[in-house]
């Protein structure tokens, strides 16, 4: 058996027809890990909650394949194993959180018993014991999606896939949700989630998935999807101009020998706007030891994580009378990341690309 | 499986529960069996509470002697607590509660955490359409034990066929709970599947409405034909024995022998008694009229063939729970006059022409009607996205 919980392949779902048909998934392939926390990312109409919604048999697909815990996709059986809490949720007004707790339990086919015990280990995970014997409709918004995370684990699921699980939570919320996230990991059970949240995912998934425009356009750990993108960056004292001209004369090889091996900057990854640093975006060059070099406003960016690597250039900025201000290591965020694919895949040249081989 | 259609059908109970109007239309049916109550039967006459109302105030003499305590109170439960209440007011009320439960099922938001569950999308709605159902038969239940109570208490007999009104009226509340789930499964909207749904019942009311009037116009036409057919045949054999009076007169003044009998032409009789012409016109017009209304008869039978047959279930109750020949005595005997005993013959003959209708006619088309209903909606939500 694949060790991946969610297995699927080139999956497609189109709405509408007579001429007017919209592609909300163009072919979605990926594998979720078991065991592990996974994000999937993308922008409003990326196709997240059309993809999770097949998994759990709410939408048909229109074509592909796949399996879900074992079983091919649709199947209701695999579902008995899985937990899911739906985006803006509506729990039943008129029962109690525990009430609600128990009602998915038992549509999840388990015994009274196992209910009512499952529901108070439940209620004190989430931290709604004091609250069980009151109506969910006099809940707030947190305490609403915390009933609702303990809905979706009633079944002691091997997955939970939640949908936008933070949104609308307060900070402190957020961190007892993000916590109940890591112990589901530690228990074994793979956690989909799928939010807007980057900062949120950032801080618990080891994998992510970056969906835009109905297609996967970036998969993987966060490491694995960092790598080549850490980098040092040095900061001098000074105006925009002069440090700009003090970078140049600093590395005259570095920035004459032609265009750098990092990514161009993007707006994700530029630095605050200024007045002189339109005109400084875009000096790029490559050091003789091969790392990339840019310079952003008076920071100079250099594409290596080895410290001994930047010993000479910061010799050099000094030798040329610049005052270092900070130096520091730059590992780009999830938003970068995000930001980074998304605009890859808005690019011409993808979208040509794609023209090639979609349907 | 069980548990998880029990676990639905606790939670419509606790989502009924949770309705201010459910309580409401709970409270309203104890009132309405406490006014029932309050109505009483001695030599007097009707009394309704420590006022006595006179014996002939209806029209016919009900006192305790012609109208058993015990039949009056079955004759008002089922022919004015069940067609008034618990057939219009107690329905409404049940619509008003229960539109809501598909849209509020498909609405965003609810029907994904629903369907991410191993359950088969047939057998939750399948199962939301029973819990619908429980609505209407917890408030009839609880209406006819207090029914029993009263007609036990009160009329002094236990009349255990009221709670016949259970299935008869939620089989009833069906077929138009039937119709709201389709609609509110296509607007997914409880205010269009609920007004759509009053507007179907008042399209099934008129038709029905239009058969009344087409059955009670049949039966009192054939009671109306079958006196002037009478008057006529009377007419006719007078006049035969006017002309046979005559004719003999005539033999015995020129030494004839009388006639035993005599076949006089249609000439001879119409112009003995001038009224014979007119009446058989007006008996030919009758039959004509009748032969037109015929077709409309038909039509509206076939038309409510495949419709619900919301009144002639709320019927059943009359049907099985009161003696129907002890009601038509305290009536006493049928008039005299031609005219009125046709009248009251035709009224008669309505009456059984509704009684008659076979219950695999009234029940079987209706549950199709509903069965038909559901799997439109059955298919719709089994092929919906959500």
């Amino acid at each position: 058996m694949s060790d991946a919980v969610v297995s699927i392949q080139d999956i497609q779902k189109r709405y509408g027809g007579f001429g007017k048909k919209v592609h909300a998934l163009r072919g979605v392939s990926m594998d979720v890990p078991r065991g592990s926390i996974f994000g999937l990312l993308g922008p409003n109409g990326a196709g997240k909650s059309t993809l999770v919604k097949i998994l759990i048999t709410a939408v048909k697909r229109s074509g592909g394949t796949g399996t879900l815990l074992g079983q091919p996709i649709g199947r209701k059986d695999a579902l008995t194993r899985v937990g899911y809490l739906p985006e803006h949720h509506n729990l039943p007004k008129h029962l109690t959180g525990r009430q609600v707790i128990e009602f998915f339990g038992a549509m999840g086919k388990m015994g009274r018993a196992d209910r009512k015990k499952r529901a108070d280990e439940l209620l004190d995970l989430v931290r709604m014991r004091d609250w069980h014997d009151k109506k969910v409709g006099g809940y707030s918004k947190g305490m609403r999606q915390r009933i609702g995370i303990a809905q979706a684990l009633v079944a002691d699921p091997d997955l939970v896939i939640l949908d936008e699980p933070t949104d609308g939570v307060d900070p402190v919320g957020r961190r007892d949700i993000r916590m109940v996230l890591q112990q589901m990991r530690d228990e074994g059970r793979t956690v989909f989630i799928n939010s807007h949240l980057l900062g949120e995912l950032e801080m618990v998934c080891d994998t992510v998935g970056i969906m835009h425009k109905g297609r996967v356009v970036s998969m993987g750990t966060i490491e694995s999807l960092t790598e080549g993108m850490l980098r040092y960056e040095v900061e001098v004292e000074g105006e925009l101009e002069a440090a700009g001209s003090l970078f140049g004369r600093a590395l005259p090889e570095a920035f004459g020998r032609g265009q750098s091996t990092l990514p161009p900057p993007t707006q994700g990854l530029a630095p605050p706007t200024g007045t002189g640093l339109a005109r400084r975006v875009g000096m790029v060059g490559e050091l003789a030891t091969g790392e990339s070099v840019e310079v952003h406003g008076n920071r100079l960016w250099i594409g290596t994580t080895h410290a001994g690597t930047i010993q000479p250039v910061l010799d050099a900025i000094r030798a040329k009378g610049g005052v270092i201000k900070e130096v520091r290591t730059h590992r780009p965020s999830l938003e970068d990341l995000f930001m980074q694919a998304v605009a890859d895949d808005d690019s011409p040249g993808a979208a040509q690309g794609r023209e090639g081989t979609r349907p | 499986m069980m548990t998880q259609t029990i676990a639905l059908l606790v939670d419509a109970y606790r989502e009924l529960c949770a309705k201010k109007l459910f309580w409401i239309t709970m409270i309203l049916s104890v009132l309405v069996v406490a006014a029932f109550a309050m109505v009483g039967i001695n030599e007097k006459g009707l009394t309704f509470l420590w006022f006595q109302i006179p014996a002939d105030a209806f029209g016919v003499t009900l006192t305790s002697e012609t109208l058993p305590r015990g039949l009056l109170y079955r004759f008002m439960f089922a022919n004015l607590a069940v067609p008034f209440w618990l057939s219009w007011v107690a329905i409404v009320l049940g619509l008003i509660s229960t539109a809501g439960m598909i849209p509020d099922l498909i609405q965003s938001g609810t029907i994904e955490a629903v369907l991410s569950r191993p359950i088969g999308r047939v057998r939750l709605l399948l199962t939301k359409f029973i819990g619908g159902l429980l609505f209407m038969a917890l408030q009839v239940a609880v209406f006819s034990l207090l029914a029993f109570l009263v007609i036990a208490i009160r009329g002094g007999s236990l009349a255990w066929e009221v709670f016949l009104a259970v299935p008869i009226v939620v089989a009833m509340f069906s077929y138009l709970f039937a119709i709201c789930v389709l609609l509110g499964m296509i607007t997914r909207s409880t205010i269009a599947a609920l007004l759509l749904t009053l507007l179907v019942w008042c399209v099934i009311f008129i038709i029905n409405m239009g058969d009344a009037i087409a059955v009670s116009a049949h039966e009192q036409t054939k009671s109306q034909l079958r006196v002037e057919v009478a008057r006529l045949e009377r007419m006719e054999r007078n006049a035969t024995l006017a002309i046979l009076n005559d004719l003999n007169e005539e033999r015995t003044a020129e030494g004839q022998e009388p006639l035993e009998s005599y076949e006089p032409t249609d000439e001879e009789l119409t112009t003995r008694d001038i009224r014979i012409a007119p009446k058989r016109v007006e008996i030919e017009e009758i039959e004509s009229g009748e032969r037109l209304a015929q077709k409309w008869r038909t039509g509206i039978y076939l038309g409510k063939t495949v419709l619900p047959k919301t009144q002639e279930t709320i019927g059943l109750l009359d049907r099985w729970t009161v003696d129907q020949e002890a009601i038509r005595e305290i009536g006493g005997p049928l008039p005299e006059d031609d005219t009125q005993r046709a009248r009251a013959e035709g009224q008669q003959a309505t009456e059984d022409a509704y009684e008659n209708r076979p219950l695999w006619w009234i029940l079987g088309t209706s549950f199709l009607f509903e069965a038909f209903i559901l799997g439109i909606a059955v298919i719709i939500f089994k092929r919906r996205d959500f």
